[in-house]
């Protein structure tokens, strides 16, 4: 039961990164980034494009190895999907903290509370938001170690 | 007692016996991992999602938070007119050349040994530098380099290379020094020539990264791929003309581990401090030889002189002669000094690509020497016909184009 679940979650959690991927990279073909709510998707070629490309990576590991999750190389490629989704989220957060250090152009050297905090604020692009619903590989990794 | 052949095989297999234990291996998650970034299907996407972190973290540390968030303001607003008013009194030669332009308000600009100089070195390179070895150390520490080998071996062999060509290749984006002193992992001399040859052309350093970055985010992604592209095409053309052997390697590939702190602080550091001992001397004599001979009136003379091949061959301004003199020194002063040229964008690219396949910095030169003056010379005349044909290259690209 547990592990027909965990293959409905990792195929849903694919699907969604691979739509995430490919909408990524259409928004940096036309050229205009997309903003739905708190969710920003990037069009410059890096963050937008190669950035996409990775998620859409992401997306399709985890729809090869969620067919069947009790065979380890299935499983390292859900974990691999993981990591990569971590990797891309990893460097969205670690630009925001890299911009919400230093006060601006013509600021402080270093910026007061309230823009710190500020900088943290939405919109998220697409890999913070998969972030937590990939975390729950650990949860598996953990219990085919425990089993 | 003396034993025979057949004694000894016997004595041997009861040895093994009783302290082998044989049984099924079963993979661990670590093994799949691994194979996973072996494999061509899967490990070129992983190889990308690598790259692209790399370079991520790159761009936020050393532009976004340390130059651009604090070394421009360090310098360009206090700094910079500190020591503009603390020269003030010098003779106007010592001043040109310790302070640079007298009118200037950044220090990209000011163009001496103190502002300029020093804000490329320590404002610019530094951050740059660090962060490139700091992420260089850990997939070296992790074991992910071995892998990156097996992966793209089938790709330089077509240039005459195997698949740990690629440590020279990473290496070199970090600075070309060690990078040349890495070639000795290449077995035959004609791989090493190929590797020494394509890292002084077509591998920007670090710093020069780092001032790319600065200066022309823009259309920094074009210039690098121009670089990659004549990465493997000057490399399959020198594989087809030099004699030579290129071997296949056989490479024993680790599993993956967690880098101990003490590892990457003891590499990191010896990396940086090597890198800073050889960089920061070279760049502070490079604004001051370059300021001697503008005062002198050299430059102008040799710009006037080769203009003709400039404007009319590369199709850039006359005023890129004293950049390239710059680069001779060091290659991100010279970007450093392009960024004032008024030049379209077009003439930019074709400027900074000249800058990075023109001649090796002079630590490289020194580099290239020690490993031989054949090789070096070889080189030499290699770069020579990569730069007049890659340059007219970009200029009748853009001629078709439209935009020259």
């Amino acid at each position: 039961m547990d592990r027909k679940l965990a293959q409905i979650y990792f195929g849903i959690l694919g699907v969604v990164s691979l739509v995430f991927g490919v909408v990524n990279i259409l928004t940096t073909i036309s050229g205009k980034s997309l903003l739905l709510g708190i969710l920003e998707i990037p069009a410059d070629m890096f963050r937008g494009g190669w950035g996409g490309l990775v998620i859409l990576s992401a997306g399709l590991f985890y729809l090869s190895g969620a067919k069947r999750l009790s065979e380890i190389h299935h499983f390292s490629k859900v974990v691999m999907a993981s990591i990569l989704l971590w990797l891309i989220a990893t460097c969205d957060i670690f630009a925001m903290v890299c911009e919400s250090i230093p006060g601006g152009e013509e600021g402080p050297f270093f910026n007061t509370l309230h823009g710190f905090f500020a900088a943290y604020a939405p919109p998220y692009k697409p890999a913070i938001f998969l972030l937590p619903f990939s975390l729950v590989v650990i949860y598996y990794i953990y219990k085919r170690r425990s089993e | 007692m003396r034993l025979t052949t057949d004694q000894r095989w016997g004595l041997i297999d009861k040895i093994a016996k009783k302290t082998i234990t044989f049984g099924k291996y079963e993979h661990t998650l670590k093994d799949a991992l691994g194979e996973l970034t072996i494999k061509p299907l899967s490990g070129i996407p992983i190889a990308i999602a690598v790259l692209y972190g790399f370079w991520s973290i790159f761009c936020s540390f050393a532009g976004t938070l340390c130059t651009d968030g604090f070394f421009v303001k360090l310098f360009d607003k206090h700094f910079l007119p500190w020591a503009q008013r603390f020269f003030s009194q010098l003779p106007h030669w010592l001043y040109y050349i310790l302070i640079g332009e007298p009118a200037a308000d950044n220090c990209f600009e000011a163009f001496g040994v103190l502002t300029s100089g020093l804000f490329v070195a320590l404002g610019v390179v530094l951050p740059a530098v660090f962060i490139f070895y700091l992420m260089f150390t850990l997939l070296e520490d992790i074991g992910y380099m071995p892998r990156l080998a097996v992966l793209i071996d089938t790709v330089m062999h077509k240039i005459g290379l195997h698949g740990y060509a690629i440590v020279p290749t990473i290496l070199s984006l970090g600075c070309n020094v060690p990078a040349v002193t890495a070639c000795r992992i290449l077995e035959t001399k004609k791989e090493r020539f190929i590797m020494m040859t394509l890292l002084a052309i077509f591998i920007p350093c670090g710093a020069q990264l780092g001032i790319m970055q600065k200066v022309i985010p823009a259309t920094m992604g074009w210039v690098l791929l121009y670089l990659l592209a004549g990465y493997f095409i000057f490399g399959f053309i020198m594989h087809k003309l030099i004699p030579g052997r290129s071997p296949e390697i056989l490479i024993d590939v680790p599993t993956y581990q967690m880098p101990t702190f003490r590892n990457v602080g003891k590499k990191l550091r010896m990396r940086t401090v090597c890198f800073l001992k050889t960089a920061v001397p070279f760049v502070l004599l490079g604004c001051a030889v370059v300021n001697i001979l503008y005062l002198v009136g050299f430059m102008q003379w040799l710009s006037n002189t080769l203009s003709p091949l400039f404007v009319n061959w590369f199709g850039v301004p006359k005023e890129t002669v004293s950049p390239l003199i710059a680069a001779f020194l060091r290659k991100d002063l010279a970007v450093a000094q392009l960024s004032v040229i008024e030049m379209s964008k077009y003439q930019m690219i074709t400027a900074v690509v000249l800058v990075s396949i023109y001649f090796p910095c002079v630590a490289t030169f020194v580099m290239m020497f020690k490993e031989g003056w054949r090789e070096l010379l070889g080189s030499l005349v290699v770069l020579g016909t990569v730069v007049f044909l890659y340059g007219g290259l970009l200029h009748l690209i853009w001629m078709l184009l439209g935009v020259a």
